[in-house]
């Protein structure tokens, strides 16, 4: 291990609360080790900033090993920073180079208003959810596993769209702030498993109408958002949440 | 705007076809051309329906682009795209209104060139629909602005295509490349297809 860290220009962007105007502010950060974590990094520049008196820089982050879908932070424009499939807490200081200028963002979208800092509220996500990202099942014991025989390919691919962390990646770096990706990923782990059959066409319907009313765009399908998602959610699950609308307009009796 | 593109992809097929009768030769051309208006009614009736495609796709274009405008808000100081797949910088998709654009400043041009008749209509004057034809395409101005108008055409069917299919929920692993290539070969076909009768006509 060397013992010289890197020497870094932080361009973080500063916003006292959601009715401030907001403005980036640079700070620099010296001997920066690079087996950090990106946040660790964040939490060294705040012990620095606590230590001259200044408001620390305002963060999200929980579990730090990429599970929570806590962390986000646009790092140099893109979501999580520069690798593939790794959230920010994920993201070490070893992928950035001594002299770097890093500019820092909170994710931009209508559907996600800023706190604070780099902080933003991203309970849509919870109401789009709410509008219809569940099965009813009556309480009580688990059914016997293999009552249910579900094929091994709708088993995986519902897995897959279940490993979203709804973190807002998806949202952040599209161009036009849908969160198609998110949306289609919990309307498809649900819609591909036999419990979640019985509601599937209401539930498309009323989430794809939640996502609209809480002002998300709409999807053009540049798959930038299957690129940022670092759970590797594919866009084939927008394909299947178009299926599966197209579907419950046409043919479902919801609605009538 | 997947539908409506589709069946604007429709009409250029039909459209292109025709228009390829130009190499057969007059007689050929004129007899399709006769054909066509024999039945005015019935040619309006396409017409209408066309416009009122081509004015819907035109709507939801403009509508849309606002509504992810305002979707975004403040956009960001510093934006990089993290897709691996990428061969340029310069992508279709993010232009899709820009050429879309384009292509509507390029159909304002061949509508007042051949069916509004704005232009100069001196050099072809009670010529038959084949003469027709070949005078307006050695026009200087008509020359550029329709090969500029494919070369929109083939950027914004190079995407439209393919992103049409998965709007519309039509994508499985075992069609995804055919999809995607066939669209952009589709996009290429029209393209050539229409720029080489721009060429044929300077040599006639």
């Amino acid at each position: 291990m060397s013992g010289q860290g890197m020497n870094l220009t932080l361009r973080v962007w500063r916003q006292a609360g959601s009715e401030d105007k907001g403005e980036f502010r640079f700070y620099q950060l010296n001997n920066v080790s690079e087996h950090m974590s990106f946040l660790e990094m964040l939490d060294v520049l705040n012990e620095q900033l606590i230590k001259l008196g200044e408001e620390p820089v305002a963060f999200d982050h929980d579990c730090r090993e990429g599970i929570c879908g806590m962390c986000s932070l646009m790092i140099n424009g893109q979501a999580h920073g520069p690798d593939n499939e790794t959230t920010t807490c994920q993201l070490h200081m070893r992928r950035f180079r001594d002299g770097d200028t890093i500019t820092i963002e909170p994710w931009r979208a209508k559907a996600f208003p800023v706190i604070r800092d780099l902080v933003v509220d991203r309970t849509s996500f919870d109401r789009v959810i709410s509008a219809g990202g569940f099965v009813s099942v009556n309480a009580g014991n688990a059914p016997d596993a293999n009552c249910l025989p579900v094929p091994k390919q709708d088993q995986e691919k519902a897995m897959d769209a279940a490993a979203c962390i709804g973190c807002g990646a998806c949202v952040a770096a599209c161009k036009n702030a849908s969160a198609m990706l998110f949306t289609s990923a919990k309307v498809s782990q649900m819609s591909l498993l036999p419990q979640g059959k019985p509601e599937r066409a209401r539930r498309v319907l009323n989430m794809v109408a939640r996502m609209d009313e809480e002002g998300f765009g709409s999807c053009t399908n540049t798959s930038e958002c299957e690129a940022a998602c670092p759970a590797g959610i594919s866009v084939d699950n927008i394909a299947r949440l178009n299926r599966e609308y197209l579907k419950a307009v046409v043919f479902s009796d919801e609605g009538i | 705007m997947a539908i409506t593109g589709l069946l604007l992809c429709g009409f250029l097929v039909v459209h292109l076809a025709g228009n390829l009768l130009l190499f057969a030769g007059a007689e050929a051309y004129n007899a399709y051309a006769h054909k066509l208006h024999d039945n005015e009614d019935l040619l309006h009736v396409a017409e209408t329906g066309l416009a009122l495609i081509f004015f819907t796709h035109l709507y939801l274009a403009f509508k849309l682009s606002a509504e992810n405008r305002i979707a975004r808000g403040r956009g960001y100081a510093e934006n990089q795209s993290k897709r691996q797949d990428l061969i340029s910088k310069v992508r279709p998709e993010s232009w899709m209104l820009a050429t879309g654009l384009g292509l509507l400043a390029y159909m304002i041009l061949h509508l007042a060139d051949f069916t509004l008749e704005f232009r100069d209509t001196s050099h072809y004057e009670g010529l038959a629909p084949f003469d027709k034809a070949v005078s307006l395409l050695n026009d200087p101005i008509s020359i550029i602005g329709y090969l500029v108008g494919f070369a929109f055409l083939f950027a914004h069917l190079s995407h439209g295509i393919s992103s049409a299919f998965q709007s519309l929920g039509l994508n499985h692993p075992k069609y995804n490349a055919v999809i995607k290539w066939s669209g952009l070969a589709f996009a290429l076909a029209l393209a050539i297809g229409n720029a080489s009768l721009v060429f044929w006509a300077q040599s006639q």
